[in-house]
């Protein structure tokens, strides 16, 4: 037993960050591990930075002192990379096709921070002594660990030893997830979770290739198998919703026919379309492909969720 | 690939971002080749004719014969168009069906060899640019051609796209200026300029513009209001302010949104300040930013307009055309001269080759002595300041 319990704390994933006291992401209050890499490129994705499997520099000129420095002109860091607008060296600009590659080594020699790197390597250990922290507050509020990112079924290995190890520490867990991976994958992972968040982005599956660039077909034939094969976990619906792309009457709808049928799927929220993410974007030299979208008015919002309390037997 | 004089075998492609009339650098080109005897193909949809051949009924190639090429400046590009070209990060589906971007230069580089092609002939923006120069490191003979609707490309007088682009703006906001006198309004017209405000400075001389907001000069809207102030308060009515994409307004107060209830799966680095200097795609908020903070100031109304990729489509104009085809024809003059890594730039009188290490990483912006300066100020338009200095 005790070999079994220092292999899980050994194995290692990328995690983007940690965030503790969240109360958005399943129940009660919360620490989400932001784990990297994703399957999707849904163009309103407001975790740019979760995208790719590796890590990634990034560059925020706001802690940049330009000439006062210019450490990134010079090598180690990549020839062309970093330069100097014509009559403005307060800050260097980044050219992205000659700076991507950027390691963490070289980042790390920027003395003001500007230059960070997305993602880093660590053990379920280190990640589990963080959240173990706010033990007493998942006690007090039905709280736990939620696994985001990105995609967590992309690291299937860690995301499960990560799950196996909260319970074993008493910690309830929920995923937030997709469901683009091969089922093999979601074996892996689901049999350690307790609330499984999944997105159904848009039922339609040519729609869904043109704004996340895959089909849908074998994310339904997962989740239609998840809520069969695991009748313990808590689902939970979601729905990103995005004016002009979903958020129709006819979306909420289709979700809710394919939902319906199984009585594990506790509930259906909806996420309305902001663009918090967009500064990111450019942190990371990234273009953003949504042109002006708006966030959908509150009317809207509350005239599906009355669709949704309806279905679920909650009119008031 | 080889650099002697022999016939040679040149392709051309384009990068993403469409702008009109780039058949005329495809003609200049081709018909230089043709005089040399030398064979062009066009390459379609950026790189993908190449990497992804199978994908067109008749291969990725198309032979670009003089006497078949539509010069049509109506039609689109004959190398059609890709939305993005970069063989370091081309998106695709791997065996496990998941989306992921693979790096493909070394494939490009190895299909450009099979199909015997010596040198590549690249109509790019400064992001294309950067791309090139990483494939010429890696290998490829390449020159580019100079392309962008912002004439933001240093190491060249004018890029190809910019006077269409001007020729139109100045067109609409001869518009804008009939519908703000018509409604005695200010009309706020937000034109393209994300790094440099040329085709807002130009254009805006052009219509005598009130004032011109442009990135290079950092403006407080106070200053702004207190000049169309001062010039409605007599016979004129209305107001006329261009506003480049890329305008720095400061002392605005920023729309922030609610973020209490769309935190859900959101990393913590996100921030609620949507309208940040580091978004990257801003059509329209600094038109409805000036317009707001001018109506806040003054006792007269305003209106937003944007002009956005309006710009992109439609025929090229004549000075573009003539650009154009003389930048296909330096490119393969480039070619026959050994040349290569390099772009071809205009610093008039003459067509010159310029290494790309030196185009790229520079941004060709307003300088403080600018003759655009001193004329404006003589139209009396505004800049933020009373003067229009940097």
């Amino acid at each position: 037993m005790k070999t079994q319990t220092t292999n899980i704390l050994e194995v290692t994933g990328t995690v983007l960050n940690i965030q503790r006291y969240c109360s958005h992401d399943g129940p009660g209050t919360r620490t989400n591990v932001f784990i990297k890499g994703c399957s999707l490129r849904c163009k309103w994705c407001g975790n740019p930075e979760s995208i790719r499997l590796k890590p990634e520099v990034s560059y925020d000129p706001k802690k940049c002192d330009g000439k006062k420095c210019s450490i990134c002109l010079k090598a180690p860091f990549p020839e062309g990379g970093f330069y100097f607008a014509e009559g403005d060296d307060s800050k260097v600009k980044v050219n992205w096709q000659l700076a991507s590659r950027v390691s963490s080594e070289i980042a790390s020699l920027c003395p003001t921070g500007a230059l960070e790197m997305f993602g880093k390597t660590m053990n379920v250990g280190e990640v589990l002594d963080e959240v173990e922290k706010d033990s007493s507050i998942y006690r007090n509020t039905g709280g736990g660990m939620t696994i985001s990112g990105g995609e967590v079924m992309l690291q299937p290995d860690f995301a499960a030893a990560l799950l196996e190890e909260a319970h074993n520490r008493g910690i309830n867990t929920a995923v937030e997830t997709a469901c683009n991976a091969p089922w093999s994958f979601l074996e892996k992972v689901l049999p350690h979770v307790d609330t499984m968040l999944h997105d159904l982005k848009l039922m339609n599956s040519e729609r869904h290739k043109k704004w996340t660039g895959v089909g849908n077909e074998r994310i339904l034939a997962n989740f239609k198998k998840a809520y069969e094969t695991f009748p313990d976990i808590d689902f939970i619906a979601r729905t990103p919703l995005i004016p002009g792309v979903n958020a129709d009457e006819e979306h909420i709808r289709a979700v809710l026919e394919f939902i319906k049928p199984h009585k594990n799927v506790i509930d259906y929220e909806l996420l309305p379309y902001h663009r918090f993410g967009l500064g990111k974007y450019e942190s990371l030299g990234v273009v953003y492909e949504l042109d002006d979208y708006k966030t959908p008015s509150d009317e809207v919002v509350k005239r599906f969720q009355v669709m949704i309390d309806e279905a679920f037997g909650r009119n008031k | 690939m080889s650099t002697d004089k022999r016939n040679k075998r040149v392709a051309i492609m384009v990068g993403a971002g469409y702008i009109p009339g780039i058949n005329a650098v495809v003609a200049g080109a081709a018909l230089s080749a043709g005089k040399l005897g030398w064979e062009l193909v066009g390459i379609l949809d950026g790189f993908e004719g190449i990497l992804y051949p199978e994908k067109y009924p008749n291969g990725g190639l198309i032979d670009i014969n003089p006497q078949i090429l539509n010069l049509d400046p109506n039609t689109g590009s004959v190398l059609g168009q890709s939305a993005r070209v970069d063989p370091f990060n081309v998106r695709t589906i791997n065996e496990l069906e998941m989306v992921e971007e693979v790096d493909m230069s070394d494939e490009l580089l190895k299909k450009l060899k099979a199909e015997k092609i010596d040198a590549i002939i690249s109509i790019v923006g400064g992001r294309g640019m950067s791309i090139l120069y990483q494939l010429h490191k890696k290998g490829l003979n390449t020159v580019c051609v100079p392309r962008s609707i912002e004439n933001d490309i240093a190491s060249t007088s004018v890029s190809f796209g910019f006077n269409t682009a001007l020729t139109f703006t100045i067109d609409m906001l001869d518009r804008a200026r009939l519908a703000a006198k018509a409604a005695r309004k200010i009309a706020v017209v937000e034109v393209l300029g994300e790094e440099t405000g040329w085709i807002a400075l130009q254009a805006g001389i052009a219509v005598a513009a009130d004032a011109v907001l442009i990135p290079e000069i950092p403006v407080d809207l106070k200053n702004v209001a207190e000049h169309l102030k001062n010039k409605m308060s007599g016979k004129k009515s209305w107001g006329l302010v261009v506003v480049a994409q890329g305008a720095k307004i400061i002392h605005q107060k920023k729309n922030e949104e609610k973020v209490s209830s769309l935190k859900a799966s959101l990393s913590p680095l996100a921030t609620g300040d949507s309208n940040s200097e580091y978004v990257i795609n801003k059509s329209g908020q600094a038109a409805q930013a000036v317009a707001e903070g001018l109506q806040l100031r003054i006792a007269e109304e305003t209106f937003p307009m944007v002009i956005g990729h309006w710009v992109r489509g439609g025929a090229p104009s004549a000075v573009d055309r003539q650009l154009g085809v003389a930048y296909g024809a330096g490119a393969i003059q480039a070619l026959e001269a050994g040349k290569n890594g390099v772009m071809v730039s205009f610093v008039p009188p003459d067509v010159k080759f310029v290494p790309l290490a030196e185009a790229i990483n520079k941004v060709r912006t307003i300088q403080a002595e600018s003759m655009f300066f001193k004329v404006a100020n003589s139209l009396d338009i505004y800049f933020g300041k009373k003067e229009a200095s940097i």
